[in-house]
């Protein structure tokens, strides 16, 4: 191919989302026939997760696909855009955001300084919370000992009175089966299903409400530059389209899951009400609110999201 | 070049490297970094020190220091001189009776860790001088050490299973109850090993005298005081872990922290003692972290070289019974165990096996079983086996790395045989499912 | 309780020799091996406080944001500077079977070739370092920014830790160079 590009995502190789990243590298060879060939590889295969921007921009990796949170560290503003914590209700209602409401060029406004250039944006359905104990209000939360990794997650949790307690996921299953933790911020419903979480966590929440991280999907800008139109436009139109049908089959398999589980005796599902989801996302904006006054991005990014938000009456 | 001669100059390259005597911390990063440099120029070096930024914060690694210093403590405190002095009375008459509880123990502590080394380490320092003292065979006694203190990665709760877990996504509660049923079997053929070895040849493991028994314990009652304490340390371990009151690596900590506890209440507690321990124990993680540091590096350039479709096509290019691909799969994974350490296998190969696995309809559970004793082999093969590393790492000076290689290969030998049951009967682990 | 068996100092001379098998070659690998006698506390100081985050997590409801992220980065440094440690001490593991089999002169010269391919290798490494640590000490417009964690607590630990991977790098660079002259300078007899 002329070109031949490694692109490294956030998942093991085992993930549904991790196949559905490489048919669409696929699809995108065929797409462009022949002339670009992209290699998708699994997390930590050549660099660690938090690594990727850098390999990007330095020309190790040509691109990635990949969770933007990994990169708060940076600059907060990785988080903000990259997992807006209580936001969304709806994934669809995300990429319209990032893909008409101003979401991407922000993003690349964010990125572009650092020599990577986001050809598009994807993300996954909500993730469910696995929980031992039931939690039906967010009051219910007072106390829970919950696994939250990341920044904005961890300290929304702490402002509705859970215990926030921070652990690697290597650590979630078996911290989860002893007890060592009561609920986890996880990942979608069908993979919490797949690790044997709901052996012991008996209550997943389902639909999500909290977490939705963002795949951003970049590659390296002087490559990006010196592409052709043709190319540029085709790689555009190809990973908008995988956005999709990412949510679209990872939602099926979640759907599959939770009538497996419904039928399942020892397992009952949790719905939250409106209203809780509601109180839920009173306290992430107070979270936004201040997240907001760390620099000027993260300034842009509250008021484009939430300017978003308003007017689609989401908030 | 192509990549398959690359792979042959890599392999070629750190066998020479080895014999030239170069420390082998520094022969997997060298390979590394000069295929980094030859395939994609100055610009990519960084790879190689970011795989060593990833590697040291590695979390699992973390219960490493751990373990050691807990070894550590006890053997310069008296606990531990009492604790083998108990388990001397203990033994009996039995010939291999000592090497025997050695196994036993390390199977406890396998229950209790799930991270290779830690457990080998306090064995080197308890068990093995114990056993060369009595006059116990050295080969037969090293083997026992390095063999039994792998087992911490097959028992529950195994990191090498998490990661699988993780990897393959399939149930981890699955996973973990396959594994107890190799591992006991594990256990049990080279307790049988052992027997059959003294049985044969008393002198290998030679049964206690009645004078030795009786020293230096007046009693039972005596011997049974002396291992109270220890016994209470390891109870209160367990039993976070257990309990859900601390993570699996947490509950390292604690196990330092209970180890303190009982050097203080047997009034044995000072800063020299802590401050050599320390030292040894940043000694001795020096030593085993920057040989993973290489494997680590030289895992992502040969990723990026395109060695994970090189040898992904190698295996789907073969038009054979699909029971002859998984052979296959076993024999990569055992060449591969000879220079790389478990992480770096399982970052490189199962990206690769594990969809071929699920396309020719084997259970993924059952390939995690089969992976896992596969580490288990490639903890003790030379020319890297990580067992032999920790063991040397605070072995008698007298002990050479030949000596270790060349204890382990009969437990090496038991190791293939299970791996080869569980191959014809998968049922021996998935029973539980 | 009971009495000093004459076995069991064995184990602890056995250690003692052990840890002065090797000993250090100069002035700077002894002064590193000091250094890294202060510096193991702080494996302890790792110890302390996990223990510390158990009892608050599990006695008072209260998990720390602190403990987890402390913890690996001291015992990451550990990792890092017991690189230079082992140097120090020449107890990095070497495979040894031609080595040993091989007349003085012969093993002068592997000694003189080991030392110079360790000097390469840290140099190369210590360059690689330097851009991994520079791009985590400053951000795309070129200030100086350390590099965060991103996590609720988010300390400078990514951008400190990779400062120090390029110290511990470039003293083992130090270290090789010394090694070097010396091997170079001494005769086989001396280096047996
Ligand atoms: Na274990
Ligand atoms: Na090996």
């Amino acid at each position: 191919a002329e070109y031949e590009w490694s692109f490294q995502a956030s998942e093991t190789s085992g993930e549904p989302s991790f196949k559905i990243k490489q048919e669409w590298a696929d699809k995108i060879e065929t797409m462009t026939d022949g002339r670009v060939s992209i290699e998708v590889m699994p997390i930590n295969s050549v660099v660690g997760p938090t690594e990727t921007l850098d390999a990007v921009s330095s020309g190790i990796l040509d691109g990635h696909m990949t969770d933007p949170s990994y990169f708060s560290g940076q600059d907060p503003a990785f988080g903000m855009l990259g997992n807006l914590v209580g936001a969304w209700s709806d994934p669809y209602d995300f990429l319209e955001y990032m893909k008409y409401g101003g979401g991407e060029d922000l993003y690349n406004e964010l990125i572009e300084p650092y020599g990577a250039h986001n050809i598009a944006s994807a993300t996954f359905p909500l993730e469910s919370v696995p929980t031992i104990e039931k939690i039906e209000t967010i009051e219910d939360f007072e106390g829970i000992k919950i696994r939250a990794p990341q920044g904005m997650v961890y300290n929304i949790f702490e402002r509705i009175g859970a215990s926030p307690v921070n652990l690697p996921g290597s650590e979630v299953f078996t911290a989860m089966e002893k007890g060592t933790i009561d609920a986890a911020d996880s990942t979608v419903l069908s993979n919490n299903d797949a690790m044997g979480l709901h052996d012991f966590a008996k209550y997943p929440l389902y639909p999500g409400f909290h977490s939705m991280p963002m795949i951003d999907i970049s590659i390296n800008k002087e490559t990006w530059d010196s592409l052709p139109e043709d190319l540029q436009t085709t790689l555009e139109t190809g990973f908008d389209a995988m956005a999709y049908d990412l949510i679209a089959r990872l939602k099926e398999q979640d759907l599959e899951t939770l009538q497996e589980l419904k039928e399942n005796p020892d397992v009952e599902p949790v719905d939250l009400s409106a209203e809780e989801r509601k109180k839920f996302r009173e306290a992430a904006k107070e979270e936004w609110a201040e997240w907001a006054e760390k620099n000027d991005m993260t300034q842009k990014i509250y008021d484009s999201a939430t300017g978003f938000l308003e007017s689609r009456n989401l908030l | 070049m192509d990549i398959s001669t690359a792979t042959m100059l890599m392999v070629g390259a750190i066998f020479a490297l080895l014999v030239t005597g170069l420390p082998l911390a520094f022969i997997t990063g060298l390979v590394a970094m000069v295929f980094t440099f030859g395939w994609f120029g100055t610009d990519a070096l960084p790879l190689v020190t970011s795989r060593v930024y990833g590697f040291i914060t590695e979390y699992s690694l973390v219960a490493v220091p751990m373990f050691v210093l807990m070894a550590s403590l006890l053997d310069r405190s008296g606990i531990a001189k009492d604790l083998f002095n108990a388990m001397r009375v203990f033994a009996g008459r039995l010939p291999g009776g000592v090497a025997i509880q050695t196994i036993v123990v390390a199977f406890f502590l396998a229950a209790l860790s799930g991270i290779i080394g830690g457990e080998i380490v306090l064995l080197g320092i308890l068990a093995l001088p114990q056993m060369l003292r009595l006059g116990y065979d050295k080969r037969l006694s090293i083997g026992v050490v390095c063999a039994g203190g792998a087992l911490g990665t097959m028992m529950p709760p195994s990191i090498v299973l998490v990661i699988y877990g993780l990897i393959a996504s399939v149930s981890i509660a699955d996973l973990f109850a396959a594994a107890v049923t190799p591992a006991v079997i594990l256990m049990g053929s080279y307790i049988a090993y052992v027997l059959v070895r003294c049985l044969k040849d008393p002198q290998k493991g030679p049964p206690l005298t009645e004078t030795t028994r009786d020293n230096p314990f007046a009693s039972r009652l005596d011997a049974i005081k002396a291992i109270l304490l220890p016994a209470l340390i390891a109870l209160m371990v367990l039993g976070t872990i257990y309990g859900g009151i601390a993570s699996v690596t947490e509950a390292a900590a604690m196990g330092v922290f209970g180890v303190m506890l009982a050097i203080v209440i047997r009034r044995e507690f000072s800063i020299t003692m802590l401050h050599h321990s320390l030292a040894q124990t940043l000694n001795t993680c020096g030593m085993i972290i920057w040989i993973g540091i290489g494997a680590a590096a030289l895992v992502g350039v040969y990723n990026l070289m395109g060695g994970d479709r090189f040898v992904s096509n190698l295996i789907l290019g073969m038009d054979v019974a699909p029971i002859v691909v998984i052979l296959v799969m076993m024999a990569i994974m055992l060449v591969l165990g000879l220079f790389l350490d478990w992480i770096g296998i399982a970052m490189l190969a199962l990206p690769i096996f594990l969809p071929i696995v699920t396309q020719l309809g084997y259970d993924p559970i059952w390939f995690g079983i089969l992976f896992a004793v596969n580490m288990q082999v490639s903890f003790l093969s030379p020319p890297f086996g990580p067992a032999a590393f920790y063991l040397k790492s605070v072995a008698p000076p007298d002990i050479a790395l030949k000596d270790i290689y060349l204890s382990v290969l009969p437990f090496m030998a038991i190791q293939l045989v299970i791996l080869a049951i569980l191959l014809l009967w998968p049922s021996l682990a998935i029973w539980p499912l | 309780m009971s009495e000093k068996s004459p076995q069991s100092t064995d184990i602890t001379e056995v250690l003692e020799t052990v840890e002065d098998v090797s000993p250090e070659r100069n002035g700077l690998d002894r002064l590193i091996s000091r250094g890294a006698r202060g510096a193991a506390w702080m494996i302890l100081f790792a110890m302390g406080i996990s223990v510390v985050e158990v009892f608050l997590r599990y006695g008072f409801n209260s998990p720390t944001s602190w403990v987890h992220e402390t913890v690996v980065f001291l015992v990451a440094t550990s990792f890092a500077l017991g690189g230079p440690a082992a140097l120090a001490k020449n107890s990095h593991i070497r495979v040894k079977v031609l080595y040993d089999n091989v007349g003085p002169r012969m093993r002068h010269w592997m000694d003189r070739f080991n030392d110079l391919v360790i000097l390469g290798f840290c140099i190369t490494m210590s360059y690689a370092a330097f851009h991994l640590f520079w791009r985590a000490s400053h951000n795309p417009m070129g200030d100086w920014q350390l590099e965060r964690s991103g996590t609720s607590w988010n300390p400078p630990i990514p951008g400190l830790l990779k400062g120090i991977i390029l110290f511990a790098l470039l003293l083992m660079t130090v270290q090789a160079l010394l090694h070097f002259i010396q091997s170079l300078r001494a005769t086989p007899e001396e280096r047996t």
